[in-house]
């Protein structure tokens, strides 16, 4: 038969239309629609049995609970532990992305000498013969750890000095110490019971103490109420994030807050709006308000409206004994809603300087944030997890990164009473990693091991039988029956917290009004931040956004 | 009973912490971007800093989360759709986005009158082994298409899976919560069925604090805002972030 040209139309046409009306193109676009997003360049997701586990962010001194999602053995997402009597759930920005931080390209995964790839054993051998031929000076970033008692155990056994970085919350309760003998490490703001919180310049709404913990308070409190339960005045030259939350916003000359507190205890002392006496201010209300540019009568409104809602609590920003002097006329040390000590037995701890002499080998802990920069000629000995791009020791030593270690987790800096809590290791190391801890112990088989150490406080904690532990309930400690309990329950994400200790042994008298020094503003919003790199979504923040600034000497 | 989940958001409360923003792309698997900007950045939630126009210490600042409000009527993502990518979920009031069926055309980018839909210009990539890192419950999407909250629908599978697994028809709303509402520190985002008159979304969208952004558009947004101060609520009808604040 004769196939015309004709045929071979109508036949396509048939075979085009018949075709349509089956599902078989359909079917195709539909597949390559399905297949067009599983290229193999196109990453896929981890597949594996999912869990929840509870731990808490150890990046820096707050420890917030966490909640992390496992997928295959590896995190997957975190959120916060809303059992947390402290943080109820509330994280900061970057640690809901800690998850990832483990895989960042910064991550070090050997060891280094002076940039170049070395050995742990090299490490051991020079640290041996630095400690063998001189003092050692070991520097920790958040004291009162299982591994800090390590770390001094080691500086105190060799005759070196073991000293401390401490944060900006901790420094500004310095001024306390020296006039009460009582160590900063034993103070808390007890935020909860304060009526008014008058802020020179700290971020309360931005980074300041544990995330969640004022940020509730506050926005329960005071969130849209023109005559709030709790007032929080900021006193500051910009209008940060805070101050445009603030109740009231005081824009001060920068760097004056200090001279305002002490215009402000002035005012309170001469006017008698307060029970105190003491030494006054040489500054007067006209020196002050031409040095801050607020006005004499709005120091002295600002003074009396502080006390139509007590308790009141100031809070300075860094170091500035005026901010607590003023405290001190407040009558807010060592009193309900004020500067409160928290603890009876916490150590003092010798602060660590930028210049380190007559050292011969220097240790600094992985808590330790990166910017801190030793000056000395003694070999430094660097323990990170991410490398900060600037070769800032002589050896640099991979330490475990995000929940790659247990360890435990003390009270944060600004708690009004203790905690204690202990942070299992949930995942793996991508690295060869050792802590300082366990470097030290591999040295000296006379150190004892963190982990004894966590078990050690455990016992403790079991036989003082005070406190209460929270987990899904609260439960006294006193009806935990066994230590092995009180461990199991801390393993699971449970957290101790003991007994409120009130005004117990806090007092602060004057004698001399003290200096006002020109305040300093925070670094950044990601000051407390240790790690020398951001989470890579905190991109989202700064770089995809325009809500924040990017944090300046970051490697990001 | 179908239900319309919605929020209602506290801006008295938001204090532009971002906690949202970061939690939101590690739950949906979005990855960062450091080639992109805040132009071309996948930001399904993004915080907006804005002021009252005024300076000195009359000035006030505030923060709007902006993301998609899951219109009700007369959606226009949806009417623009060449695709039918974009539906809206009859049993949820959740305005999908497909992207398997997504072109990339972004007609529904230009008809979305909140700007809050983000094309995906490059190849989703992390770093080596980070990839360990990413949410199982959510696929990758690839370059090419449009982006956008779809309040976090992988959750809503979980939870359903778990009333199945119990034999429960309904899902316990306390096994639904996204990834944003959970985040926020001050609480200041709620999530909850707008249909059920109980609910205390549904009770908070109709007090007399709570507005919707461009409401005389009458595209019925699922997601309300909340305010006391007169300032922040006036933004609602402003058809452009006129006095947003660069940076913060």
């Amino acid at each position: 038969m004769k196939v015309t040209r004709r045929d071979l139309l109508v036949w396509s046409a048939g075979a085009a239309a018949g075709l349509m009306v089956t599902p078989v193109p359909w079917k195709i676009l539909d597949d390559v629609s399905i297949w067009s997003q599983n290229w193999p360049w196109i990453p896929q997701p981890a597949r594996g049995p999912v869990e929840t586990k509870q731990s808490f962010c150890t990046l820096c001194p707050n420890g917030c609970g966490l909640k992390v999602r496992m997928a295959a053995g590896w995190p997957v997402g975190v959120a916060g532990m809303k059992t947390h009597p402290v943080t109820g759930g509330a994280l900061c920005p970057l640690g809901f992305g800690a998850h990832q931080l483990n895989w960042h390209p910064q991550r070090l995964r050997n060891v280094q000498h002076r940039g170049q790839t070395s050995s742990w054993n090299n490490a051991l051998a020079a640290f041996a013969k630095a400690c063998s031929q001189g003092p050692v000076v070991v520097i920790d970033g958040f004291p009162g750890r299982a591994a800090s008692q390590v770390l001094r155990g080691f500086a105190d056994k060799r005759g070196g000095s073991y000293r401390v970085i401490a944060n900006a919350e901790t420094r500004v309760l310095a001024p306390y110490e020296a006039w009460s003998d009582v160590p900063a490490s034993a103070l808390g703001y007890d935020l909860e019971n304060a009526q008014t919180i008058v802020s020179f310049g700290a971020p309360m709404l931005d980074g300041w103490g544990t995330p969640g913990r004022f940020a509730r308070m506050w926005a329960e409190r005071i969130a849209g109420m023109n005559d709030p339960a709790l007032r929080l005045i900021q006193i500051e030259s910009g209008l940060s994030r805070t101050a445009a939350r603030a109740w009231k916003w005081i824009p001060v000359r920068e760097g004056t807050e200090s001279a305002l507190a002490s215009g402000l205890a002035r005012v309170l002392l001469e006017q008698k709006l307060v029970p105190a006496h003491g030494p006054i201010p040489a500054a007067t209300i006209s020196e002050v308000a031409a040095q801050t540019g607020v006005t004499a009568e709005a120091i002295s409104d600002l003074a009396r409206s502080l006390v139509t809602q007590e308790p009141v609590l100031a809070i300075a920003s860094d170091y500035d004994p005026a901010v607590a002097a003023l405290n001190v006329v407040l009558g807010a040390v060592g009193a309900r809603g004020g500067i409160v000590r928290r603890s009876q037995k916490a150590e003092a701890y010798l602060p660590a300087g930028a210049e380190i002499p007559n050292a011969r080998a220097v240790l600094i802990d992985s808590s330790v944030p990166w910017t801190f920069a030793p000056q000395t000629e003694a070999e430094i000995f660097r323990f990170a997890a991410w490398d900060g791009g600037l070769l800032k020791a002589d050896w640099l030593l991979p330490a475990p990164g995000f929940l790659e270690e247990l360890t435990d987790v003390p009270t944060p800096p600004t708690a009004a009473v203790e905690t204690y809590a202990v942070a299992p290791a949930l995942t793996k190391s991508a690295a060869d990693v050792r802590s300082a801890a366990q470097f030290l112990a591999a040295l000296d088989a006379g150190v004892t091991s963190s982990e004894k150490v966590i078990h050690a406080r455990c016992a403790e904690l079991f036989h003082a039988h005070a406190g209460t532990l929270h987990a899904q309930q609260s439960i006294p400690l006193q009806k935990i029956v066994s230590v092995e309990k009180l461990e199991e329950q801390l393993w699971a994400g449970a957290v101790w917290v003991g007994e409120p200790l009130r005004s117990a042994g806090l007092h602060c008298e004057l004698t001399k009004w003290p200096a006002t020094a020109r305040s300093a503003p925070r670094e950044s919003w990601a000051s407390v931040w240790t790690a020398p790199v951001l989470p890579p979504l905190a991109s989202k923040l700064y770089i995809e956004s325009n809500l924040r600034e990017a944090p300046p000497r970051r490697n990001v | 009973m179908s239900a319309r989940y919605g929020m209602v958001i506290d801006l008295d409360r938001c204090t532009g912490c971002g906690s949202c923003m970061v939690a939101c792309a590690a739950e949906n698997n979005v990855p960062a971007l450091p080639q992109a900007t805040p132009r071309t950045g996948l930001t399904p939630i993004l915080v907006r800093r804005v002021s009252n126009g005024r300076d000195g210490a009359e000035r006030r600042e505030g923060f709007i989360p902006i993301m998609c409000m899951h219109c009700e009527h007369d959606t226009p993502c949806v009417k623009v759709c060449p695709q039918q990518a974009v539906e809206v979920d009859k049993a949820t009031g959740i305005v999908m986005q497909m992207p398997q069926r997504c072109l990339g055309c972004r007609y529904c980018m230009t008809a979305c009158p909140y700007h809050a839909r983000y094309f995906n210009w490059w190849d989703p990539a992390w770093p080596t082994g980070m990839e360990e890192s990413l949410n199982p419950g959510v696929a990758v999407r690839m370059r090419g298409v449009v982006e956008k909250c779809n309040m976090c629908h992988a959750r809503l599978h979980a939870a359903k899976e778990k009333a199945a697994a119990a034999g429960k028809r309904e899902i316990d709303p306390v096994d639904y919560i996204p990834a944003c509402v959970e985040a926020c520190p001050t609480g200041a985002i709620h999530f909850g069925n707008l249909a059920d008159t109980n609910d205390p979304v549904c009770k908070e969208a109709r007090s007399p604090d709570a507005f919707r952004l461009l409401a005389r558009l009458g595209t019925e947004p699922k997601l309300y805002y909340k305010s006391k101060e007169a300032w922040v609520r006036a933004l609602a009808e402003s058809s452009a972030p006129a006095s947003e604040v660069q940076h913060g």
